[in-house]
């Protein structure tokens, strides 16, 4: 018997349930599903979503809400993979069933499932919201009755982010096909693809309130057309230009404050019960003059050309990788690895950044074609084994959309072989896998980027090389005078690159008037006194420490802590705060039987769009079967046997006064 | 003038003729030629080496050696499936199985030159794959049309094959969205 993991789709996918355990149409040893052309199986529901966002200064509070409607004229049970923002803390479920409310409960993953499980054989309409990533979440929706809906609302929250003088809130929409051998629960994270020339599914609109809380000089979204409408007080109302759009890519807000207006430390807190929790942001000045004496380098760049990266996702990688050789200086050493399936290298090792190398690596770069799977572990190795000369500053620089399953291998190995280097990740594509980036960078000590577009590479890598040129703020500790045991997230604090604030979260019994923040510039100490007197107040602060906690948790369980303690603690914490973790789950059951005992329900896995951009063959295309051959062969053949016609059926045949006059 | 604008498009079909004849006999020509060149590349693959390129500027190698005797098949296996190496051997789907081991080995093949001998073959028929190190007898269990807009191929538990490519086998052009899948499994003794 086949398991129903489903690896490869020659194209897209919709199965009834009754098929997937094999009753219907198999038959024993096929390997396929059989979906005649033209006869269409068990139609299946159809899900759209609208998300309202409330921005406030640096906390994002939304609400996703799913709508699922089934157009059968049977029962169905939807199965719908989505992305969130990989640091957003999932903590309400509210299941819509006509007028109703049914508000979900946070339980232990197992439990959660099982209670799901049993509501949907008993008939009754029930949803469950699971973590399969911090960025990979599937809600599953039992019992849609036949031509009805079901809305499942979600609710999370998330801190915006500022980078360079500006603020983005990203909200990713599509789960971009992985490569996911190796990751033992491929099938979880990788929903059925519908194939381009069928149309776009899952619509999304969008509804932000942006209160900035400063003067702003300019909101924009580099993705999506919007309509902002400035309100009284300072306030924002952004739309989507065109109503809906099909769940493809990411959406990014950005907004940049007027000239002077730019903060330089934000503290908010929040009292519950005994305790005091608290975001604190501090900019740090960028570094003096005198410790910017350039350093020699020895940057080693790694670009991913699987199929995952074909079309548009290639040429921005190696025009981001073509600029970024064009600056590397006199001084400096250098190397390219590209990885699919298979690893190569420019060179064996790290040569000289001459004239003549670096004309090498660009003919290098042009020749490669994205094509094959994603297997990044020999790539990553290979680009942090080296040992940089003495004095040399060992920069990794990864182009890659992160379509890979084993991100926690991965994470391991870099924890592992980082030594001295440096890894710089920058996200290519309209959806790239933001977790991976994120954390890659985190665990790599260096910062990551996004490339969305080709417009957006020349800003976005003359940003990072700002970033690569600069010494960082490294061994960064926040110390809070007077208050002994504060928990401050995360631990350590990440090196700050140029224009990178230090964002913490922290849990004490009271919070002083100041704190010190310390670090250094390369061998020179720096030391800031942050007054944390004007805290205002803000509500949810102790979602994102206890969020900021669980990822902490899981952390130390990849640093070698015992699986079980990790898991129990884990689970503490997020039951405490009702938050969807790797091991709890929100679920929410209607008690009224809705399903009659006899009725069948199908289980429909829903799919998702191909991110824009991406090439369906490259990803989840298993090759044309056929050439042009046979119609060559029959147009040569035509065009002789018409040449002859006309040649001959003529009164004084063309062709031999022709042959007689050339003799 | 008559008679010179004929003679222009008798040359002008002429032309026509020997170049699309010879497009279409060169794709065939490049599919036989190949197999040759890939003899050696194999046999070096067969002693050990790894990722041997059949031609220097080559981005693929051969994987396997696919024979089907009741069709008197014998082709070297490439990997990968883009156009430009199925246009000399038939390809490895790089996300699947190795031929062999554990899961589904997906072999991609041109509908009108590798992979034409498919047409003809037949539940019970035998194949045999050969990767460095192994040799694994597979039986024809089942062939089938199958929709590439909604059909899938799933990833089995112990060893097996599906053999794919584009159908109907007398299309003239290519990009349809049907393909032909020949289903093997591992002969039991």
């Amino acid at each position: 018997m086949t398991r129903a993991v489903i690896l490869l789709a020659i194209g897209l996918f919709t199965v009834a349930s009754a098929s997937l355990a094999g009753a219907a149409g198999i038959t024993e040893g096929a390997l396929m599903f059989r979906t005649a052309p033209g006869q269409a199986a068990v139609a299946a529901p159809v899900q759209s979503t609208d998300v309202e966002m409330r921005i406030t200064g640096l906390v994002v509070r939304a609400t996703v809400r799913q709508t699922f409607t089934n157009p059968a004229g049977e029962w169905a049970e939807g199965v719908y993979v989505f992305p969130l923002p990989e640091t957003a803390a999932v903590d309400h479920l509210k299941m819509h069933v006509g007028d109703r409310i049914i508000e979900g409960v946070i339980l232990e993953r197992r439990t959660a499932k099982a209670v799901y499980e049993q509501a949907k054989a008993q008939g009754q309409r029930a949803s469950l919201v699971e973590q399969e990533r911090p960025n990979i979440f599937t809600t599953s929706v039992a019992n849609i009755p036949p031509g009805a809906a079901i809305a499942v609302e979600i609710q999370y929250q998330q801190t915006v982010r500022y980078d360079a003088g500006r603020f983005h809130v990203r909200f990713p929409m599509v789960v971009g096909p992985r490569y996911a051998a190796g990751a033992p629960d491929a099938e979880r994270i990788m929903p059925p693809v519908q194939h381009p020339d069928h149309g776009p599914l899952n619509p999304v609109t969008l509804h932000i309130e942006l209160d900035p809380g400063l003067p702003v000089a300019g909101i924009e979204s580099p993705y999506h057309p919007i309509h902002v409408t400035a309100l009284a007080g300072g306030l924002y109302d952004i739309t989507l230009t065109d109503g809906a759009a099909p769940a493809d890519r990411d959406f990014e807000l950005v907004w940049e404050p007027l000239a002077g207006a730019a903060p330089t430390a934000v503290l908010l807190t929040e009292a519950e019960g005994s305790d005091v929790y608290a975001l604190l942001m501090v900019l740090p000045p960028a570094p003096a003059a005198r410790e910017q004496t350039r350093v020699p380098r020895e940057v080693v760049f790694v670009l991913d050309n699987s199929g995952s990266m074909a079309g548009a996702s290639i040429q921005q990688a190696k025009a981001a990788l073509k600029l970024a050789l064009a600056r590397l200086g006199a001084g400096d050493t250098f190397n390219v690895i590209r990885f699919d399936h298979t690893t190569d290298s420019l060179f064996f090792d790290a040569r000289e950044a001459s004239r003549q190398n670096l004309r090498a690596a660009e003919r290098w770069v042009d020749a490669i074609q994205a094509d094959g799977g994603t297997v990044m572990l020999p790539a990553l190795r290979q680009a942090l084994d080296g040992v940089p000369a003495p004095g040399r500053l060992r920069q990794v620089i990864f182009l890659t959309d992160g379509a890979v399953g084993n991100e926690a291998q991965l994470f391991q190995e870099i924890r592992a072989r980082l030594g001295e280097s440096r890894l710089f990740t920058i996200g290519i594509g309209s959806a790239p896998n933001s977790h991976f980036m994120r954390e890659a960078a985190r665990l790599g000590r260096g910062t990551f980027t996004h490339i969305g577009s080709p417009t957006e590479v020349q800003a976005k890598m003359t940003a990072l090389f700002r970033k690569l040129e600069t010494p960082a703020l490294s061994d960064v500790r926040l110390e809070l005078p007077g208050v002994p045991g504060a928990d401050v997230l995360p631990t350590p604090i990440p090196d700050l690159y140029l224009g990178e604030p230090m964002v913490v979260s922290l849990k004490a019994g009271t919070l002083p008037t100041r704190a010190i923040l310390r670090g250094r510039f390369g061998l020179t100490p720096w030391e800031h006194d942050v007054a944390l007197h004007q805290a205002a107040p803000e509500a949810g602060l102790a979602v994102h420490w206890a969020r900021a906690k669980i990822d902490a948790l899981l952390d130390a369980r990849t640093a070698g802590a015992s699986a079980d303690e990790v898991r129990l603690a884990v689970i503490d914490v997020a039951l405490r705060h009702h938050l969807v973790s790797r091991h709890t789950s929100l679920v929410a059951v209607d008690v009224t039987p809705a399903r009659p005992g006899d009725a069948a329900v199908n289980t429909h896995a829903l799919k998702t769009n191909l991110p824009h951009g991406w090439e369906y063959d490259a990803v989840v295309g298993l090759g044309q079967g056929a050439t042009d051959a046979p119609l060559h062969l029959l147009a040569g053949l035509a065009a002789l046997l018409l040449a002859a016609a006309v040649g001959l059926t003529r009164p004084r045949p063309a062709l031999a006064r022709w042959v007689r006059r050339g003799r | 003038m008559a008679g010179r604008w004929t003679r222009l498009a008798v040359v002008a079909l002429l032309a026509l003729g020997v170049w699309q004849l010879g497009h279409g006999a060169w794709i065939h020509a490049k599919a036989q030629l190949a197999q040759y060149l890939l003899q050696r590349a194999w046999a070096r693959t067969l002693e050990g080496e790894r990722e041997v390129r059949p031609w220097p500027w080559a981005d693929t190698w051969p994987v396997a050696r696919l024979r089907v005797p009741a069709h008197d098949v014998d082709l070297i296996v490439l990997d990968g499936v883009s156009g430009r190496i199925l246009a000399f051997a038939p390809g490895h789907a790089s996300r699947s199985a190795a031929p062999g081991v554990a899961g589904t080995a997906i072999i991609t093949g041109h509908r009108d030159t590798h992979f034409r001998f498919l047409e003809a073959v037949k539940p019970g028929d035998e194949i045999v794959v050969e990767t460095p190190g192994r040799s694994a007898r597979f039986r024809v269990v089942d062939t089938a049309v199958v929709d590439s807009r909604s059909a899938v191929i799933r990833e089995a538990d112990g060893p097996a094959l599906a053999l794919l490519t584009c159908y109907p086998f007398d299309a003239l052009r290519a990009g349809g969205p049907l393909r032909w899948v020949v289903t093997a499994l591992p002969v039991t003794s």
